[in-house]
């Protein structure tokens, strides 16, 4: 069986921009995420009622809304507010990734934070750390471990997530996947006037598969080392 | 300055569409709600209790789904199985996507309550003369189905969010018919505003339930 003529060029394309587009949307996503995540989830620990009700609702409403509705809000909404508010596809997905992502990691540390033993705050607190030092250098270290199997979710979540950015025309897997697709659809001088939906969007399926099984495996293995 | 710029003739005005896709979005969701729920029983049970092939099948579907985004999904189904033949309308395309997604994470949900179930609960209900099923359907179930009740409506939010997704075929639910208005109206503050708020109505209303559900539900001995 020989592979079709149409096949290498998809591929490139696809694996060039469109895997390029998927990861560099994750990547931010996850780091923007894992960033303000940790950093709301600890301050959200401290018993100060104001600070507490605002990062409640901060959870509350990025994790209530679809995604997609998020994203639209970013790139549709913010931009009527103000021109300064304008953003590409890829940073206008990134964001609502982040909004998302974030408050999943932040409801996700207040966990890992407040399982942390008394003692240990105050064993910090005896060797002079102010709040900033326990938590940075004693608490959140060994909270960590705890937050390492929700954040490798997340991963996976964000990965499969990014998909959404093809709905405002970023460059990613899909998007590039359904170009393709069009491209071989347009009958000559345009294109061959084939129909590869099938093929391709299998073959979409299968490489989002490649890159989520071994890590949903993954955080299931740290689960468990956990327990 | 916000508030004061709101129009609320807007609400009024496209009260008659945005009802109509809030309820276009609900009968989708109700419907894949209860599909998924049906597969997360059966294909749960067959998990929990091994059944040969059955299971096995039942595991690559929840892997398959779960690894891949389901807007992928969404556009197999509408553009890639026609290749095949299989020409499928933009509300069956949106039901049926929608509850196969959910009926794999429900079927996680599932066999996790089921086989929360003590093995000695399994062997009284033989021991009282049950046959598998009757065992199932009085012992299993009921209490494997209130271990898997809370996580389930989690998979049930996600669900009627992902019902968004539908935008990408053209099929006018909520978020469909909130772009389409502000389309023409160009009240892109206004749109969205309604478009939030609805559909954190519906999600806090749900998680209210589950947190409702958790305290009334727990077993007495903590699922054990």
């Amino acid at each position: 069986m020989t592979i079709p003529d149409w096949v290498e060029p998809v591929v490139r394309y696809m694996a060039e921009v469109g895997l390029k587009g998927t990861l560099r949307i994750a990547a931010a996503s996850l780091v923007g995420s894992a960033v303000i995540g940790i950093l709301l989830g600890t301050v959200l620990t401290i018993n100060f009622r104001p600070t507490r009700a605002l990062i409640r609702l901060y959870i509350e409403v990025w994790r209530g809304l679809p995604i997609l509705v998020t994203i639209f809000i970013i790139f549709f909404a913010l931009p009527s507010l103000s021109s300064r508010l304008e953003f590409d596809p890829f940073t206008a997905a990134s964001i609502g990734l982040i909004l998302w992502g974030s408050a999943q990691v932040a409801e996700a540390t207040r966990g890992a934070v407040e399982s942390i033993p008394r003692e240990q705050h105050e064993a910090a607190a005896a060797l002079g750390f102010g709040w900033v030092g326990q938590h940075a250098f004693v608490i959140l270290p060994q909270a960590l471990r705890r937050l390492l199997p929700p954040l490798v979710s997340l991963l996976v979540n964000i990965i499969q997530n990014t998909t959404i950015a093809q709905v405002i025309g970023a460059a990613e897997i899909l998007e590039t996947g359904e170009r393709s697709v069009e491209r071989l659809t347009a009958p000559p001088p345009i294109g061959p006037g084939e129909v590869h939906a099938f093929e391709i969007y299998a073959g979409v399926m299968a490489v989002f598969f490649m890159m989520s099984f071994p890590l949903t495996r993954l955080a299931a293995y740290l689960e468990r080392r956990l327990t | 300055m916000l508030v004061a710029a709101f129009d609320w003739t807007f609400v009024s005005e496209n009260a008659d569409a945005l009802v109509t896709g809030l309820g276009r979005t609900l009968w989708v969701s109700t419907i894949a709600i209860l599909g998924a729920l049906v597969i997360g029983v059966v294909l749960g049970a067959a998990r929990a209790h091994r059944i040969p092939i059955v299971s096995q099948l039942a595991a690559i579907y929840v892997e398959v789904i779960r690894n891949t985004p389901i807007l992928v999904q969404i556009f197999f189904i509408l553009f890639g199985l026609p290749q095949l033949g299989i020409r499928l309308d933009a509300f069956t395309v949106a039901w049926l996507a929608i509850m196969v997604w959910g009926g794999a994470f429900n079927v996680e949900n599932f066999r996790a309550g089921f086989e929360a179930v003590p093995l000695q609960y399994r062997e009284a209900g033989y021991a009282l003369g049950f046959g598998r099923l009757a065992t199932f359907a009085n012992i299993t179930l009921p209490i494997g189905g209130r271990i898997a009740l809370a996580p389930s409506i989690n998979t049930y939010i996600s669900v009627i969010k992902n019902t968004s997704l539908l935008y990408v075929i053209s099929y006018e639910e909520l978020t469909t018919t909130a772009l389409n208005i502000n389309a023409l109206t160009l009240q892109t503050v206004e749109t969205f505003t309604v478009l939030a708020v609805t559909y954190l109505a519906i999600v806090w209303t749900l998680s209210g339930l589950i947190r409702m559900l958790e305290s009334h539900l727990a077993l007495p001995e903590g699922g054990r």
